[in-house]
C-alpha cells in the first residue's frame, strides 16, 4: 500500500505544487476556468430540468421518457470513457517520461500496474464525473428521490468509471503487445478505429429514434414497455440506469442482481488487466521504444505538395510543406481525423432520421428552419475540429520554434500559412457538412445557397480564431498534442468562436425569419431575395474582423515573445 | 558483480547488440566506450529491465534481470543518458520520491536527503521546484537519486553531458572514491579522456559487437600501438569495425 502511495505521489505532489505557487496571473486564469465550469455546470443543470420538467407534462409517459434518457446518457458517458481510457492509458503504461525511472527501481509489476490504473482512471475520468453531476442534481431535484438516490450516486459512479477504465487498459495491453513493434502509429490507427466502431454501435444500440415512433410499437403499452427497458442489457450503463431508476422512478429492479453485478465486474476486470499487464507489459513497452516511426515515404509525395503549393511565396510553401508533412508523419495529430469522420457520419445520420413528416408545422417551413439552426450546429463542429487542428499549430513548432525565431521570416507569414493550410480542409469538411445535410433536408434553393456562403465565411473568421487564440497563448512546452487543445487557450478560443458563431447567425436570423414567413404565407412578409444582402454584408464585415484581430493579437504575442528571457 | 552473457539485442533485422559477453568485478570502474550508434545506450536499457533482450542474459550482484528484476534493480543506481526528473516536484520531495521507490528507511532517508543535497551543492535550493534549476543541477539531482540508496552497482549512461570543468572533476573523485568503497561501476561514454583517466578496464563496443576489451595494455596491444592515448586505439578499432 505504501509502495502504491509512492508511486502516485509525484502527481499528487505536482499538483499540490502547481496549486500553491502559482502566481496572480494564474489565480486569474483559474477564476476564469472555475467561472466558465460552473456557468456550464449550471446551464447543463437548467436544461436537463427543463427536459424532465416537461416530460412530466407527458401523460404516462414522463418517467419512461426520463429514464430513456438517462440510458442514452449514462451509455455516452461510458462510450466517452471508454475512448479516454484507451488514449490514456497508451500514454501511462507505455508513452511517459517517467517509465524509466520508476521501472529501473525495485517496482513490483502490481504496485506499478495499480498506481497507472489509478492515474488513467483520474486523468481520463475526471471530466465526465464532473460534468454528470448537474444531471444526476437534475434528476434528483425534479424526482424528489432525497438523500437515497445520492448515495447510490455515490456507490455506483466509482464503479462506473473503473469498469471502463480496467477495459481501456487491457485492450491498450494487448494491443501494444500484438502489434508489430514499429507499428504503434498503427496502435494508434487501431485505437481510433476501435472508438470509432464501439460509439457507432453504442449509438445504434440506443436507437433514439425510437422515442419519437411510438407508432412503430403497434400498440402504445407495447410502446410504453419498450421504453421501459434498456436497449442493450449487457452493457454496465445499462446496469447503472436500472440501479438509478429504481430510486428515481420506483421502477421495479433487481436493486440487488444489477448492485452486485456492478461491483464484481469493477473488481474482475481490474484483476484481470492486472494479470494481462504483468504477462505482457515489459514486452509491449519494450516494443514501444524500439519503433522506428516516420520512415520517408518516397518523392512522389514531395512532387505532389510542391505542386500543391506552387501559387504561395517561397516561405509560405516551406512552412507549409514542413506541416502537412509533420502533420502524416505524427499519428498523434492525424489518428485525430477518424474521430472527425465519426463525427461527421453521426452528425449526418442525425438529419437523416429527423421525424419530419410528424410535426404540426409544414415540412417545407420546419426543413428551412432545421436548416438554418444546422447553420450554428455547423459552426459549432467547425469550432471544435479547428480546436484540434488549427488552435495547437502554433504550438506544435514546440521547442523548435527558435528555427523560425532566428530565421529571417516574418511571424507574419508564420501565422499566414498556418491560417491557409487549415483553412482549406475546413472550409471543404465545412461546406461538405452543410451540403450534405442539406440536401437530406431537402431545403429550397435560396437556404441552399445561403447556408453555403455563410459556412464559407463563417470558416474563415473560425480558422483565423482558431490560429490567432493559439498564437495567443502558445504551448511550446507541451509533451503531448492533445493537451494543447484543453489549455486555458482553448477555452477562449472556444468562447471567441462560439461567440462569432451566435453573432453570425442572429444578424441572418431576421432576413431568414422574413422569408420563411413569406414562404408559409405568401405575401405576407413582401420580400424577396434581396433581403438578405445587407445581412450578409454585415457578416462579411464581422467576418473580416474575426479575421484580422486574432491573427494580429496572436502576431504581437509571438513578437513579444522576444523580450522574454 | 556485473555479467553479461551472450547478449543480443535485436531491432527487426538490425542487431543493435550482438552476442555481448562481459563480466565486471566488485568496486571496478568499466569504460563502455563506443562511437554514436554503437549500442551502448541499449546494452545499458536490457541490463537496467527496461528493454527485453533478443536472447542472452545479464545479472546483476547475482541476480538475474529477467527473472529476478527487483531484487537485481534494488541494489544499482542508474543515471540515464536523458534523465526525467518531475518539473513540479522540489528537488528533496524528487529524492525522497526515489528513495521510497528503493524502498530506503524513512528515518535513513530524513538522514541520507540533506547529505547528499550538501555534497552536490543543492541545498540552498533543496526546496524550490526542478523546473527552476540549471542543467547542471538536475544533473547533479540525478546523481543524488541514483547514490540515495547507496546501490552496490552505479550505472551511467554519457555522465558528462552539459558538465563544467568544475562539475566534470567533481564527478570524476565521486566515481573513484565510490569505486574505493567498494561500489561497481559501468560507464557508457564517447568521452575518451574520462574513461583514460579513471577506468580501470574499457570496453570498446562497434556496430553492436565488443569488438575489444582489457586494460588500456591490452588495447594498446590489441591495436598495434605502442605507446600513446586511448584516441588512436579507439579510432583503429573502430575504423571499420573489426580489430
Amino acid at each position: 500500500m505504501s509502495s502504491l502511495a509512492t508511486l502516485l505521489s509525484p502527481n499528487l505532489l505536482s499538483w499540490k505544487n502547481d496549486f500553491l505557487r502559482r502566481g496572480e496571473k494564474k489565480w486569474l486564469r483559474r477564476a476564469v476556468l472555475i467561472s466558465l465550469a460552473l456557468a456550464f455546470w449550471i446551464g447543463t443543470y437548467w436544461t436537463i430540468k427543463r427536459v424532465l420538467v416537461y416530460f412530466q407534462t407527458v401523460y404516462d409517459l414522463g418517467p419512461a421518457l426520463a429514464y430513456q434518457l438517462l440510458l442514452i446518457i449514462l451509455l455516452t458517458f461510458f462510450s466517452m470513457l471508454l475512448f479516454s481510457n484507451l488514449i490514456t492509458a497508451l500514454s501511462t503504461f507505455f508513452l511517459a517520461h517517467d517509465l524509466d525511472l520508476v521501472l529501473s527501481a525495485p517496482t513490483s509489476p502490481a504496485t506499478f500496474f495499480y498506481s497507472r490504473l489509478i492515474t488513467t482512471t483520474a486523468n481520463s475520468s475526471w471530466m465526465v464525473l464532473f460534468f454528470s453531476l448537474p444531471v444526476f442534481a437534475a434528476y434528483g431535484s425534479v424526482f424528489r428521490s432525497g438523500a437515497l438516490f445520492y448515495l447510490w450516486v455515490i456507490l455506483v459512479l466509482p464503479l462506473f468509471v473503473i469498469i471502463p477504465a480496467a477495459i481501456g487498459t487491457l485492450v491498450t495491453h494487448l494491443l501494444v503487445y500484438f502489434l508489430p513493434a514499429r507499428r504503434i502509429r498503427d496502435t494508434l490507427f487501431f485505437i481510433g478505429l476501435f472508438a470509432f466502431i464501439i460509439l457507432y454501435f453504442l449509438f445504434r444500440f440506443s436507437r433514439p429514434e425510437r422515442l419519437v415512433q411510438p407508432e412503430a410499437f403497434g400498440h402504445f403499452l407495447e410502446f410504453l414497455s419498450a421504453m421501459e427497458t434498456p436497449s442493450s442489457l449487457f452493457l454496465p450503463s445499462s446496469w447503472a440506469t436500472e440501479i438509478f431508476a429504481s430510486v428515481l422512478f420506483q421502477k421495479p429492479v433487481e436493486l440487488w442482481f444489477f448492485y452486485p453485478l456492478l461491483v464484481s465486474y469493477a473488481l474482475f476486470l481490474p484483476l484481470m488487466a492486472s494479470w494481462i499487464s504483468a504477462a505482457v507489459h515489459l514486452s509491449g513497452w519494450s516494443k514501444a521504444q524500439e519503433s522506428l516511426q516516420g520512415r520517408r515515404q518516397g518523392h512522389r509525395l514531395d512532387d505532389m505538395l510542391n505542386w500543391m503549393t506552387h501559387p504561395f511565396p517561397e516561405i509560405l510553401k516551406a512552412i507549409m510543406v514542413k506541416d502537412i508533412k509533420t502533420f502524416f508523419r505524427d499519428t498523434t495529430q492525424w489518428s485525430q481525423l477518424f474521430l472527425l469522420l465519426a463525427l461527421m457520419v453521426v452528425y449526418l445520420y442525425n438529419f437523416k432520421v429527423l421525424p419530419l413528416d410528424r410535426s404540426p408545422i409544414p415540412t417545407a417551413t420546419l426543413r428551412t428552419v432545421i436548416s438554418f439552426t444546422n447553420l450554428g450546429l455547423a459552426g459549432f463542429v467547425l469550432s471544435a475540429v479547428a480546436i484540434r487542428f488549427a488552435f495547437p499549430a502554433v504550438s506544435l513548432e514546440g521547442r523548435a520554434f527558435w528555427i523560425l525565431q532566428t530565421t529571417p521570416i516574418a511571424l507574419r507569414s508564420l501565422l499566414w500559412s498556418k491560417f491557409l493550410l487549415n483553412l482549406i480542409p475546413l472550409l471543404f469538411l465545412g461546406e461538405l457538412l452543410v451540403f450534405l445535410s442539406n440536401t437530406l433536408l431537402r431545403v429550397p434553393a435560396w437556404m441552399m445557397t445561403l447556408s453555403l456562403i455563410t459556412i464559407f465565411l463563417m470558416t474563415f473568421g473560425i480558422t483565423a480564431i482558431g490560429v490567432g487564440v493559439g498564437a495567443l497563448y502558445p504551448r511550446f512546452d507541451h509533451g503531448n498534442v492533445a493537451e494543447i487543445p484543453t489549455s486555458f487557450g482553448g477555452v477562449i478560443c472556444m468562447i471567441f468562436s462560439i461567440a462569432f458563431i451566435g453573432a453570425t447567425v442572429m444578424i441572418e436570423a431576421w432576413p431568414v425569419y422574413l422569408l420563411v414567413m413569406e414562404g408559409l404565407n405568401p405575401g405576407t412578409a413582401k420580400v424577396g431575395g434581396w433581403v438578405i444582402v445587407p445581412s450578409l454584408a454585415v457578416v462579411l464585415a464581422l467576418t473580416t474582423a474575426a479575421v484580422i484581430v486574432p491573427i494580429k493579437m496572436g502576431l504581437n504575442r509571438l513578437e513579444g515573445l522576444k523580450d522574454q528571457p | 558483480m556485473i555479467r553479461l552473457e551472450n547478449l543480443s539485442k535485436h531491432y527487426g533485422r538490425l542487431a543493435a547488440v550482438d552476442s555481448l559477453n562481459l563480466e565486471v568485478q566488485r568496486g571496478e570502474i568499466f569504460g563502455f566506450l563506443g562511437p554514436n550508434g554503437a549500442g551502448k545506450t541499449t546494452t545499458i536499457r536490457v541490463m537496467m529491465g527496461i528493454l527485453r533482450a533478443t536472447s542472452g542474459r545479464v545479472t546483476l550482484g547475482g541476480y538475474d534481470v529477467e527473472q529476478e528484476p527487483e531484487k537485481a534493480k534494488a541494489i544499482t543506481g542508474f543515471i540515464p543518458d536523458r534523465p526525467f526528473i518531475y518539473e513540479k516536484l522540489s528537488g528533496r520531495e524528487f529524492l525522497k520520491f526515489v528513495g521510497s521507490l528503493h524502498r530506503v528507511d524513512a528515518a535513513l532517508l530524513q538522514r541520507r536527503i540533506p547529505e547528499l543535497l550538501e555534497h552536490f551543492e543543492l541545498s540552498d535550493w533543496k526546496d524550490e521546484l526542478v523546473e527552476s534549476y540549471s542543467h547542471g543541477m538536475k544533473q547533479r539531482l540525478v546523481l543524488c537519486a541514483a547514490l540515495i540508496h547507496q546501490p552496490k552497482i552505479l550505472i551511467v549512461d554519457e555522465p558528462m553531458v552539459g558538465i563544467d570543468p568544475r562539475g566534470t572533476r567533481m564527478l570524476k573523485d565521486l566515481f573513484l572514491s565510490l569505486a574505493k568503497k567498494g561500489t561497481t561501476l559501468f560507464l557508457s561514454t564517447h568521452s575518451i579522456s574520462i574513461a583514460e583517466e579513471i577506468c580501470q578496464r574499457i570496453g570498446i563496443i562497434h556496430k553492436g559487437k565488443l569488438i575489444a576489451s582489457g586494460t588500456m595494455a591490452d588495447l594498446y596491444r590489441l591495436a598495434k600501438v605502442k605507446e600513446g592515448r586511448l584516441e588512436s586505439v579507439f579510432l583503429d578499432l573502430t575504423q571499420d569495425g573489426t580489430p
